[in-house]
């Protein structure tokens, strides 16, 4: 399981004012946080932050490379912003492996982004979406995830440094959909041999609804038999990971002991 | 039609471990043996290096055996009294490890004390200047008494000592830390409890980068397909990226051999399945060439044409 760290995310009160105010020890706590939780890249999000985007990522990158050395994942839904900012951060950070997320299946989106990550050695991550929006069903779904993995690996990228993102809209409003996203991913995972990662933003799934965490929980545990293998998570929730590592071991995954958990941390050195 | 590409990429490497001390490195011994470091399955040079060729340890004891065969008998009948020339009997026939077997302190044997197995130790020691692995008993409670003193004796030799289990590695693993010895974990044909057994040694603060496991080894006709699988299956686990299941195996190849009744039996069944001395040694030939397939790093041996015979398969196989 590739954890993806969702906690440094300006949505979130605290991290949107430390950027504001660039506070790097709020930052750098949450980061200890999660990579002691067995975070394996730190994906980054401003939200709605004051200043210059570019800057803000740079710094917000900068600022949690001082107490990991763990691959950075720079989160916007703005093409541009991102393609900027990427070159930018690996220009401060050059030894620093980079996840470009995300692009969504569009020519246009796909032309912008996918260049970059081939220039700049970076894992990016492709939503099930193109220009007519989220698709409702498992055919649209897999279509622009093969839309956008061929698109990828003609540029060169490799499958293991591509990500598929099948897009989990909440249950308490589309019910259908945790369905329809594991659904897609068995049908995307036959694509390649080896088959790139696939990778959702967990907690969506339960936005507004009241048993959040059971329901990140149950639904992480099944997609990762669907063959999910990455997750945009919070690697603090210690019952979330423990969950994710059981559901390997019975998918043998990691070879089982008594201790699979002490393991699993023991392999990760947290 | 291009021919597919089936070449492997693993991820994971098998940990290399360094037997013996020189007197550079604070011990007496005349050079030192490593072992490990494959990053592949054995002997698929397209897949991976093997940069270190499997090893032969051979068996001495520390009392003369009660119950070996007439082609063992043959081999060290003159020398099996006495453990030192025993030793110097093994360093002629070029093993590249001494494997002494502390036999005489099980409390069914002679019940030897730890005062008398380091003595036995010491003179080994003096008698050859190959890197040492020595074995306690097997019994928990006499073990915990003996090896200690033992580690003890051998301070600075960077031996191997076996060998910790779930159920016992305390004392053990404390010896092996404060003496500064190599260590062999055992599992009996689990490998999910051979995993169990590094992490408690390595929770203990012991680096899985010093052990050696020992999943352990059947015989040729004694359930080879199952230990076989075992031992894949654990070096697949590491070359996947398993750290737990790094460490290189050590499998007692001659002991099992020689317990089979196709190896002991004498020339009375010749008739049948051939004159007894080819055919003890064959069987522990064969033995050890399957496990070398399944990734041992130590075969511990005993009849000088069986190990012979390994000897060239290993050189055949690397191309050496």
């Amino acid at each position: 399981m590739i954890i993806f760290s969702e906690r440094i995310n300006g949505m979130y009160r605290d991290v949107r004012k430390a950027i504001n105010e660039k506070e790097k020890s709020v930052v750098q706590r949450l980061v200890k946080e999660q990579v002691a939780g067995g975070a394996d890249i730190m994906d980054i999000n401003l939200g709605p932050t004051k200043g210059d985007p570019v800057e803000n990522f740079v710094w917000l990158a900068q600022t949690v490379h001082e107490v990991t050395d763990k691959p950075i994942s720079l989160d916007s839904a703005k093409p541009k912003l991102l393609a900027e900012a990427v070159a930018k951060v690996h220009q401060a950070l050059p030894g620093t492996k980079l996840v470009i997320n995300s692009s969504t299946a569009a020519a246009d989106c796909m032309a912008t982004l996918v260049p970059v990550a081939a220039e700049h050695g970076a894992s990016i991550i492709g939503l099930t979406m193109d220009q007519e929006g989220v698709p409702g069903n498992v055919e649209r779904r897999v279509e622009c995830g093969a839309t956008f993995f061929m698109t990828a690996m003609e540029a060169g990228i490799l499958p293991e440094d591509i990500y598929l993102d099948p897009i989990i809209l909440p249950v308490n409003v589309a019910q259908k959909q945790p369905w329809a996203v594991m659904e897609a991913i068995r049908q995307l995972a036959i694509l390649s041999d080896p088959p790139p990662h696939f990778i959702l933003g967990l907690s969506n799934v339960s936005q507004k609804c009241l048993m959040r965490e059971l329901i990140n929980r149950t639904y992480l545990v099944m997609t990762i038999t669907a063959g999910l293998d990455a997750a945009i998570m919070d690697a603090a929730d210690k019952e979330l990971v423990e969950a994710a590592i059981s559901a390997e071991i019975l998918l043998e995954k990691h070879l089982y002991s008594d201790d699979y958990i002490k393991a699993w941390k023991m392999q990760k050195g947290v | 039609m291009a021919i597919p590409d089936v070449k492997e990429k693993w991820s994971g490497r098998v940990n290399t471990v360094t037997l013996g001390a020189t007197p550079a490195e604070g011990g007496t011994r005349g050079s030192t043996v490593t072992v490990g470091g494959a990053s592949g399955i054995p002997f698929l040079s397209f897949d991976g290096e093997m940069p270190h060729p499997p090893v032969v340890a051979m068996d001495v004891l520390d009392k003369q055996p009660a119950e070996w065969p007439k082609a063992l008998a043959e081999a060290y009948g003159d020398v099996w009294s006495d453990p030192a020339a025993w030793a110097k009997r093994v360093k002629e026939l070029g093993a590249d490890l001494v494997n002494l077997r502390l036999v005489s302190i099980h409390p069914d044997e002679d019940d030897r004390s730890a005062e008398q197995a380091a003595e036995t130790v010491k003179a080994v020691l003096a008698a050859v200047d190959l890197p040492l692995i020595i074995w306690g008993s097997g019994v928990p409670a006499k073990d915990q008494k003996v090896m200690p003193k033992v580690a003890e004796v051998c301070q600075g030799e960077n031996c191997l000592l076996g060998a910790v289990t779930e159920d016992d590695y305390r004392t053990l693993t404390a010896a092996a830390q404060a003496y500064g010895h190599k260590l062999i974990s055992l599992a009996p044909c689990d490998i999910n409890k051979q995993k169990q057994v590094n992490i408690l040694v390595s929770d203990m603060g012991y680096p899985i980068q010093d052990l050696v496991i020992y999943p352990t080894t059947t015989s040729l006709g004694y359930g080879m397909e199952y230990i076989y699988s075992i031992l894949e299956r654990g070096r697949l686990a590491a070359l996947a990226g398993d750290k737990l299941m790094a460490p290189p195996v050590i499998l007692d190849v001659g002991h099992e051999s020689w317990r089979a009744k196709e190896a002991r039996s004498g020339d009375e069944v010749a008739e049948l399945w051939g004159p007894a001395d080819q055919r003890g040694p064959a069987w522990e030939a064969v033995t050890a060439c399957d496990l070398l397939q399944a990734g041992a790093d130590i075969l511990i041996m005993r009849h000088p044409k069986a190990i012979e015979a390994v000897r060239n398969a290993v050189s055949q196989l690397t191309g050496a």
